[in-house]
């Protein structure tokens, strides 16, 4: 079982996470309402660190710390001297990555759950699984790596990844028994 | 040329002869002209075989294709003969210039589909499927911002894979005006999904396999019969394996690898040219298959020289 050492992480609830595998949350969108029109080209003069992204705090690897940074650029348009607010917080987008530890067959996942999967080796080695309950879009690789965005709550993730996992299972690279990869002394026995 | 019929004058059935110069049917017997001015309906030309078929009398226009609004009828009013004066600004001028043809964009991108298909040297079917394909996608109007050559493209794409005979992106690159990787990719997405959402599940399109690609490389490099058919059946015996790459790397490695154990070693260079892949990732693509090539290489081919001559890059 892998070793998280994020700070704030809870024990394992296995009620939420049946398969024994837990999600790492990369990254988290979240808008705000800052209830006052803003002269942007002055905050960009005046406030060091601006960019000019209307309105959206990304880049957060936890909800509280979105919101954090939210509150911190508020106050930093009051400190220039506009009536900002805090208003109607909304996390839009809420990405996760984890890891099944074993190969899997993308091609197969694909033939057989045709209307889900997008699978264009040639374009992009990942497979696109669009979830339809929750909508939740998941990038598997054959490395056994899975992507989870487009989810409003870190809830929706975990429904989602407990929902592809037996189905990844299902697709599992059948182990051959004593694979030896680096074999380059042996002499390989091609006429038995 | 005899015909028996009823003579009204002779009251009885006699011989009529059917006088072809002016089309009568005569009464032998008593001269009565039973029928006349009967329409030929022979050939009006003759066509022999060593004419050109360039101007072939027989047929007035083009064939005609469904896809166009009414046919293609390529029916156009001319200049008459020995006419002063110009002709375009007369009335019958007028008409012609006037009514244009509804389907100018769609005959120009169906020629540019036409020129694309005719580089990568494809066959009318697919030139066809591309057609419909690209007919169904322009009636929505959600088309026109985006790059015209990558949307025809992505076309093409589409219809070689769906006759199955997949071309690699690369490929359609390589003939598609200007048009990026990236661009035919993402337009061929958009289109295979607007297909959907208008008729149902009908995109038949499989992943692509290492093995489509197999014959067509194999005779750009100009190898022999024995050497494709050990290519083919290395290519199937790796789909067992858990190799992660795009299906075109591990055809040019095992096309590599194959080379390497014959007569006729192919240099990187060439593989390169041929597949489109670049020689950095066929060199990695080699390196991911070699520990397997014992399995994958048919004994009928190579035997124990092969680990010794195959080297470890």
């Amino acid at each position: 079982m892998a070793q998280y050492n994020l700070e704030g992480c809870q024990s394992m609830d296995l009620a939420k996470h049946p398969s024994g595998i837990g999600l790492i949350l990369q990254n988290i969108v979240s808008t705000v309402n800052l209830g006052c029109k803003l002269d942007l080209k002055m905050i960009a003069l005046r406030a060091r660190n601006a960019e000019y992204n209307p309105k959206v705090c990304t880049g957060a690897k936890s909800e509280e710390q979105s919101k954090l940074a939210a509150r911190k650029y508020a106050r930093i348009v009051q400190k220039i001297g506009f009536q900002a607010q805090f208003m109607d917080f909304k996390v839009q987008n809420v990405v996760a990555s984890s890891d099944v530890k074993f190969p899997i067959r993308l091609e197969r996942l694909s033939l057989h759950h045709d209307a889900f999967c997008t699978f264009e080796p040639e374009i992009f080695p990942g497979l696109i699984y669009r979830m339809k309950d929750p909508k939740i879009v998941l990038l598997i690789f054959a490395s056994g790596k899975i992507v989870l965005t487009g989810a409003k709550s870190r809830d929706q993730l975990y429904r989602a990844f407990e929902q592809i996992y037996p189905v990844v299972v299902e697709y599992r690279v059948p182990q051959i028994g004593n694979e030896d990869k680096d074999s380059t002394d042996r002499v390989p026995r091609l006429l038995a | 040329m005899a015909d028996g019929s009823f003579c009204p004058d002779c009251k009885r059935s006699t011989e009529v002869v059917f006088d072809h110069s002016a089309g009568d049917m005569v009464c032998s017997e008593c001269g009565l002209v039973l029928e006349a001015h009967s329409i030929d309906e022979t050939s009006e030309w003759r066509t022999f075989a060593n004419e050109s078929a360039e101007n072939d009398p027989v047929r007035v226009g083009g064939p005609s294709n469904p896809l166009l609004t009414d046919g293609g009828l390529s029916t156009v009013i001319s200049k008459p003969n020995g006419v002063q004066g110009d002709f375009l600004s007369s009335s019958l001028g007028r008409w012609q210039t006037r009514g244009s043809n509804p389907d100018r964009s769609l005959i120009l991108a169906f020629r540019t589909i036409a020129n694309m298909a005719d580089r990568l040297g494809l066959v009318a079917t697919i030139k066809d499927r591309a057609n419909e394909i690209y007919k169904k996608v322009e009636d929505l109007k959600s088309i026109r911002g985006r790059n015209q050559d990558a949307i025809l493209a992505a076309c093409l794409y589409i219809a070689c894979r769906q006759e199955d005979r997949p071309r690699t992106v690369k490929e359609i690159c390589s003939v598609a005006n200007g048009a990026a990787k990236k661009e035919i990719g993402r337009a061929k997405e958009y289109i295979v999904k607007q297909l959907e959402v208008e008729m149902g599940q009908s995109m038949e399109m499989g992943t692509i396999h290492a093995g489509d690609f197999l014959r067509r490389f194999c005779s750009h490099l100009g190898m022999s019969n024995q050497a494709v058919k050990a290519a083919q059946e290395a290519v199937q015996k790796s789909e067992e394996l858990d190799i992660r790459r795009s299906p075109i790397s591990i055809a040019a490695a095992v096309i590599y690898m194959i080379t390497q154990l014959s007569e006729e070693k192919k240099p990187l260079r060439d593989i390169s040219l041929a597949t489109g892949v670049a020689e950095s990732t066929i060199r990695n693509s080699y390196k991911d298959l070699y520990p397997y090539a014992s399995r994958i290489i048919p004994a009928s081919f190579a035997k124990e020289e092969d680990l010794k001559n195959l080297c470890s890059p």
